[in-house]
């Protein structure tokens, strides 16, 4: 670990056993982040990356388990530290915002209280000066009247709102490392730059860093400073978002890429990748890209490759570069 | 929030409620009236020993109450006092039907008090550490006592508690002791068996529903987030989880009281001979003292009229997304 690193993550393998078999949602993925970058899990759905992200707080729900792997944050191992530990750092030094603001907030409970507990929990006793930050917090998410948001429900909220007032909470207890799960899947084109603003200043501004998980690759070139592809719950690709976007290596990102509409090219249809993601329960052998890949070989469908560097700032885990 | 609309839903209910009070009274007194039996039956074996002319002695019993009198005139009376808060004279005890209430209520009440609260405790507990710990041996052991605590009628437990206790293991008196002082250890000793009697039921109930509306709850989307803010598992499960699975709950509690409870009560009260409002109300239906009888229908009508506004207050505190308009 560097010491501009702050969280590794080896080897993550989180499955999911069920009567039909264990569903390897998540079978090997290694990432790093660095302080105040924002780091893009892209990836299909189905692939894994929000198990990625919900394995690296262990908040993975039965029948869901960690079955290898290790998450380093301060020199912590977040998947075998105990539990106590582990809920200091969950809220606190990392925070977390769900996809749906909607069902994430609790609907019996007003923002102010839900925001309020988390500041309690991790030691603000003063509730007064909880509510005066929490209130700050909504006002610095650019929320109208945020002392009556405070004492609203979740459903008295538009859900751009709800998901603003989420980002607040996430916040309150000033995290070092921000998880973003598809935090603007639910919302419109509006809100969706809104919040990127937000992110985007949050991370300039408190040097924070960010891993943003999300399936959209213009939102990767908007925030992204690296991205890591995922696919068949394995890290496929790594490189800086310019490297993923105008030089890709792996025939899917190159796929990923091409799907992009491009406005310089006259062509009616938007090019697709033939195939679906592979089934978790029942994962290709070798690469699990190989049975859609059009460059496949003979290796591919027995070996998974190995992670290869490209340059300093780009690795692929591709037998063609092999 | 202030709930300043609650005010108006309140006495709109509540009139509702004189109105279905109103309804009950009619049918009952109607129901009641309608059938062959008169107060004056029971002296009827004492009169004839007497050789005294049963038709005259009849007329005169019946001509003192008002019985007489046309049944549409009778029940304008009776609407009449009933308005001025009189209940009507009980014939078999001979004393104001207030009064008699006033006597025996608190045996009802303290065997559904003791009874609801306990199996409310005990049951919501066990639901949730059952819920909580789904598939575990101890689920599957409590979901399995609980299917059979709902299964077995009280009126055979109450039988069978005390043919084992009373009779054969000689624990607690076979009848309820009306000579205890109601606050004292052996009243409590002796309400062991009809708590246990009622109770049973509900308990069972109240595990079922808990653990459901548990599950229901525990794999929602802010159960993680409340995680994800590193809140311990039992602020996790005791507040966000269990303050959303109370509004289905509070339902079940509350339309147990009213149905199960009551009806439960008077069977229990009947079995253990606890002179409480179902027992007197079974002892005048077959004295036919029909005042006794209307004005306990009467009583379990305004108490579940009650228990349902209760209810509807109460869900607007469990669930703020409810209003009445």
């Amino acid at each position: 670990m560097t010491d501009s690193t702050i969280l590794e993550v080896q080897d993550l393998k989180t499955y999911f056993f069920t009567r039909r078999g264990a569903v390897k949602a998540v079978d090997g993925i290694d990432f790093s982040l660095k302080k105040g970058e924002c780091l893009c899990l892209v990836g299909e759905s189905g692939c894994g990356k929000s198990v990625t992200v919900l394995s690296l707080l262990r908040l993975v729900a039965a029948p869901g388990r960690i079955v290898s792997g290790q998450v380093h944050y301060n020199n912590v191992d977040l998947v075998h530290c105990s539990e106590e530990k582990l809920r200091g750092i969950r809220g606190g030094d990392i925070a977390m915002i769900f996809q749906d603001a909607q069902s994430a907030f609790n609907p019996v409970l007003t923002i102010g209280d839900q925001i309020a507990e988390q500041m309690t929990i991790h030691g603000s006793i003063d509730r007064q000066a909880v509510k005066n930050k929490g209130i700050e917090l909504l006002k610095e998410m650019n929320i109208p009247e945020p002392d009556r948001v405070w004492d609203s429900f979740p459903h008295q909220l538009s859900g751009g709102m709800k998901q603003r007032a989420m980002i607040a909470m996430s916040l309150s207890c000033d995290p070092k490392i921000l998880i973003a799960d598809e935090p603007t899947t639910a919302v419109d084109v509006t809100i969706k730059a809104q919040i990127l603003d937000i992110l985007h200043t949050l991370k300039e501004k408190r040097g924070m860093s960010l891993i943003f998980v999300t399936h959209d690759l213009g939102i990767v070139a908007d925030i992204g400073d690296r991205a890591q592809v995922i696919y068949g719950g394995k890290s496929i690709e790594m490189a800086s978002v310019s490297e993923i976007i105008n030089n890709p290596g792996h025939p899917y990102t190159k796929g990923l890429i091409a799907c992009l509409p491009d406005s310089s090219t006259d062509s009616e249809r938007l090019a697709s990748i033939p195939g679906t993601a592979p089934n978790p329960i029942d994962l290709p052998e070798g690469c699990p890209f190989h049975p859609r890949c059009a460059q496949v070989m003979d290796i591919c469908r027995h070996v998974v490759p190995k992670q290869t560097i490209i340059s300093e700032t780009h690795t692929v885990n591709c037998h063609l570069f092999g | 929030m202030r709930k300043s609309w609650l005010q108006g839903y309140i006495l709109k209910r509540l009139l509702y409620a004189v109105i279905i009070a109103w309804g009950i009274v009619t049918i009952t007194f109607i129901l009641i009236r309608i059938g062959p039996n008169s107060p004056a039956d029971k002296y009827l074996a004492n009169i004839a020993a007497r050789g005294q002319d049963v038709a005259q002695v009849t007329a005169a019993i019946e001509s003192r109450y008002g019985l007489d009198k046309p049944i549409i005139v009778q029940y304008g009376d009776y609407l009449m006092h009933l308005a001025q808060g009189d209940l009507g004279w009980s014939f078999s005890t001979s004393m104001p039907v207030i009064d008699l209430i006033g006597k025996h209520w608190i045996y009802s009440f303290q065997l559904i008090f003791l009874s609801s609260l306990l199996a409310a405790i005990i049951g919501i507990l066990l639901g949730m550490y059952s819920a909580v710990k789904q598939y575990s041996k101890i689920d599957y052991i409590i979901s399995t006592f609980s299917f059979a605590g709902i299964s077995i009628p009280n009126f055979w437990l109450g039988v069978m508690l005390i043919l084992l206790f009373s009779v054969k293991l000689g624990w607690f008196k076979v009848f309820y002791d009306t000579t205890l002082p109601l606050l004292s250890l052996e009243n409590l000793k002796a309400l062991v068996l009809p708590v246990f009697t009622l109770g049973t039921g509900m308990v069972a109930g109240y595990v079922r529903y808990t653990r459901s509306a548990m599950l229901d709850n525990l794999r929602k989307a802010f159960v993680t987030t409340a995680r994800a803010k590193g809140l311990p598992e039992r602020t996790v499960i005791g507040k966000h989880v269990f303050r959303n699975a109370m509004l289905p709950l509070v339902t079940i509690i509350m339309f147990d009281l009213g149905s199960i409870v009551f009806g439960g009560a008077y069977l229990t009260e009947i079995i253990f001979g606890i002179p409480g409002l179902g027992q007197i109300s079974f002892n005048a239906v077959f004295a036919n003292d029909y005042p006794v009888v209307i004005a306990i229908t009467l009583i379990g009508t305004f108490l579940a009229l009650l228990v349902n506004l209760i209810t509807d207050i109460a869900y607007t505190y469990f669930d703020p997304r409810i209003r009445y308009e």
